[in-house]
């Protein structure tokens, strides 16, 4: 367990060096990140900052436009030419295939007057052509064409005039991450401790995991920290919130709903993420529902196979807006408890709104049958119209309509995510626990979430994201 | 003579899908969704596909084979309308007010006791102190299969005209 600060690799960074200080902020703005830092190491939170403009303002540029941002699956772009229009808080990108079989995050912007190419959300094409003057690109972003070029442009070199891309692109098993930030960490630097646990859930299939269809996207009036914050991870909330589910069956009580049993674990402070990890009785050997078939031992170690076999619930956030659900789950009562994937991504869209986009994963080499019964499970528990997430969606708009109010600005209101602190509540450390980060011995703790809005006041002040305890004890 | 009872045949078809439309939306817009349910066949297939823009070109539909906001079956539907009536289901608390607006009802193929209908589907959806609501405009492919002299809901696509939706969450039927 790694909590000794010595062993953070990025202790020793110089915090104003790091800093890509590219906005201004009023002096309002310094008032609540100050209030925001206060008021975190007490566990309170200030009610602002989930639906305020110049707040949603200075997240664009310091967070979504410096960090590691989910682009999407590699699994998703499979051929020379696929593409798939996605966005960088928000800003467009073409995630495509080139030619030359790499990966690239380009910018949907012709190079000439900046109009937008890509009409589709997901297609395959071996060129742009912008409408407005007919530049003409290649699926590798390289200026092919130029109408009368000898009369117009004669003298340019096209070379120069290539598509816009994202600065840095990184794979990790899979999972494609891009940054608009030119320096920074590395992707593996930045998820840091995490990494061992998203291995769990990426590793743990045979094969590995694939993306069934299309992304579901659909708009909510809630701010885009609310779906990063629940799946942090609020186990306390699944009790009440989702108590319909388990009356009617679409899962088992044990394995997702009532926290505070002793096998669950809270793991903190793991660097760029936490996570919530529902484990049973080893013997049972679950792995989050999958039938034994399409588990493999191969790429983890005994401690993440372990962790995976006693695991039929897990949910996380890495920094700052991709989560992931791991769960054993039905969509039909009369039918078994059955696995599924999904990774989702909260967007930014205005002050207390945001844009959720959910894709379902599955193990790679399991039969199209599973398959098929996998992505009913997810539609049935965790989508627009998943008995589980419709109620999670219910809740959290009220949470930005209070945010924006005079008076949560005015009375400075906080909001209550003290448990699990020294003297509030059970959960004491696992010092047993064989993974990176902080575990609990109890998921009745909010340091899950407290991680989260660490990273955020991080990353709003302009200072690397990585939470370690015991240096950042929140 | 023939060309009559044709005709008449016609016009009394679309009279029944169009009373069928009526009595159902009439159903789903009071809550009475377990009488909706009794307007379903036993092997009633419900699917709403995602919609993806795709290029104008392009030979692939924009309803996705592989993706899907409804994929249900009468299991599945049922153990839906249950949960709706519990005091936890937090997504219809309070239930949201819905207006089905049924139009341009086409019988597109008689097949047996089977018609292949479609229609065009307005739903206008407002929650609690919402002033504008919501609306979602959809295409409707039904089979609508005679049992026992009555017609009912054997399979529904539901054809969205929205790429991204409208709306937090799905917690109503189409």
């Amino acid at each position: 367990m790694a909590t000794e600060e010595d062993s953070c690799p990025h202790g020793d960074v110089d915090r104003s060096a790091a800093m890509t200080d590219d906005v201004t902020t009023s002096s309002r703005v310094e008032r609540i990140l100050d209030t925001h830092r206060e008021a975190l190491q007490d566990g309170q939170l200030p009610m602002t900052v989930y639906n305020d403009e110049e707040i949603f303002e200075t997240e664009l540029h310091r967070i979504f436009g410096q960090c590691w941002m989910f682009i999407g699956h590699e699994t998703e772009v499979p051929e020379p030419g696929d593409y798939a229009k996605r966005y960088i808080g928000k800003d467009p990108f073409i995630f495509i295939r080139g030619e030359d079989g790499q990966i690239r995050v380009l910018f949907d912007s012709c190079t000439h007057h900046g109009s937008q190419l890509c009409k589709a959300e997901q297609g395959n094409s071996s060129h742009f052509r912008c409408p407005y003057h007919g530049w003409t690109f290649k699926n590798t972003g390289d200026l092919a064409g130029i109408p009368l070029r000898d009369q117009a442009f004669e003298g340019l070199d096209p070379d120069e005039w290539g598509l816009h891309e994202a600065p840095r692109v990184e794979n990790y098993k899979g999972l494609v991450f891009a940054s608009i930030a030119d320096e920074g960490p590395s992707l593996e630097e930045y998820l840091g401790d995490f990494k061992w646990y998203l291995d769990v859930h990426l590793d743990i299939a045979k094969g590995g995991m694939e993306v069934i269809g299309e992304p579901h996207r659909w708009r909510a009036d809630s701010d885009w920290k609310s779906g990063s914050d629940n799946f942090s991870a609020d186990s306390y909330h699944t009790g009440v919130a989702h108590r319909s589910v388990f009356e009617v069956g679409f899962g088992d009580e044990d394995i997702s709903g009532t926290a505070g049993q002793e096998t669950q674990r809270h793991v903190t402070h793991a660097d760029s993420g936490s996570t919530s990890l529902r484990l049973l009785d080893p013997e049972e050997e679950i792995f989050f529902g999958y039938p034994e078939e399409y588990i493999t031992d191969e790429n983890l170690s005994d401690e993440q196979y372990e962790v995976a076999a006693a695991c039929g619930a897990a949910t996380g956030t890495i920094f700052p807006n991709l989560s992931f659900i791991h769960l054993a789950a039905t969509n039909d009562p009369d039918k078994p408890l059955d696995g599924f994937f999904s990774l989702r991504q909260w967007q930014p869209v205005a002050p207390g709104e945001m844009e959720a986009w959910s894709w379902v994963l599955v193990p790679a080499e399991a039969s199209e049958e599973y398959k098929q019964r996998a992505y009913d499970v997810a539609l049935g528990t965790f989508s627009p119209s998943g008995n589980f997430e419709q109620d999670d969606f219910a809740v959290w708009d009220g949470i930005a309509e209070a945010a924006g109010t005079v008076f949560a600005d005015k009375q400075d209101v906080q909001m209550n995510y003290q448990m699990g602190m020294p003297g509030i509540g059970k959960a004491e450390i696992d010092e047993d626990w064989d993974g990176p980060g902080t575990a609990w011995d109890d998921n009745l703790e909010e340091g899950t979430c407290r991680t989260f809005h660490g990273n955020w006041q991080k990353a709003m002040n302009g200072e690397e994201v990585g939470m370690r305890y015991p240096r950042d004890h929140i | 003579m023939t060309n009559q009872m044709t005709h008449q045949s016609e016009l009394e078809r679309h009279y029944e899908c169009v009373s069928f439309y009526n009595r159902e939306a009439e159903l789903l817009d009071e809550k009475e969704l377990e009488h909706w349910l009794e307007l379903l066949t036993e092997d009633i297939r419900y699917d709403m596909p995602l919609r993806v823009t795709r290029d104008r070109g392009s030979d692939r539909s924009e309803f996705s084979e592989e993706g899907f906001n409804y994929r249900e079956d009468r299991s599945t539907l049922e153990a839906r309308v249950e949960r709706f009536q519990s005091e936890f289901a937090w997504s219809e608390d309070p239930p949201t007010r819905t207006r089905h607006f049924v139009t341009n009802v086409r019988v597109a193929d008689v097949d047996g006791d089977e018609l292949s209908v479609k229609n065009n589907l307005l739903l206008f959806m407002a929650q609690g102190e919402e002033a504008d609501g919501t609306t979602v405009s959809a295409e409707r492919h039904d089979v609508l299969r005679r049992v026992d002299g009555e017609l009912k809901l054997a399979e529904r696509d539901i054809r969205l005209d929205h790429t991204v939706l409208p709306m937090k969450n799905i917690s109503v039927f189409f």
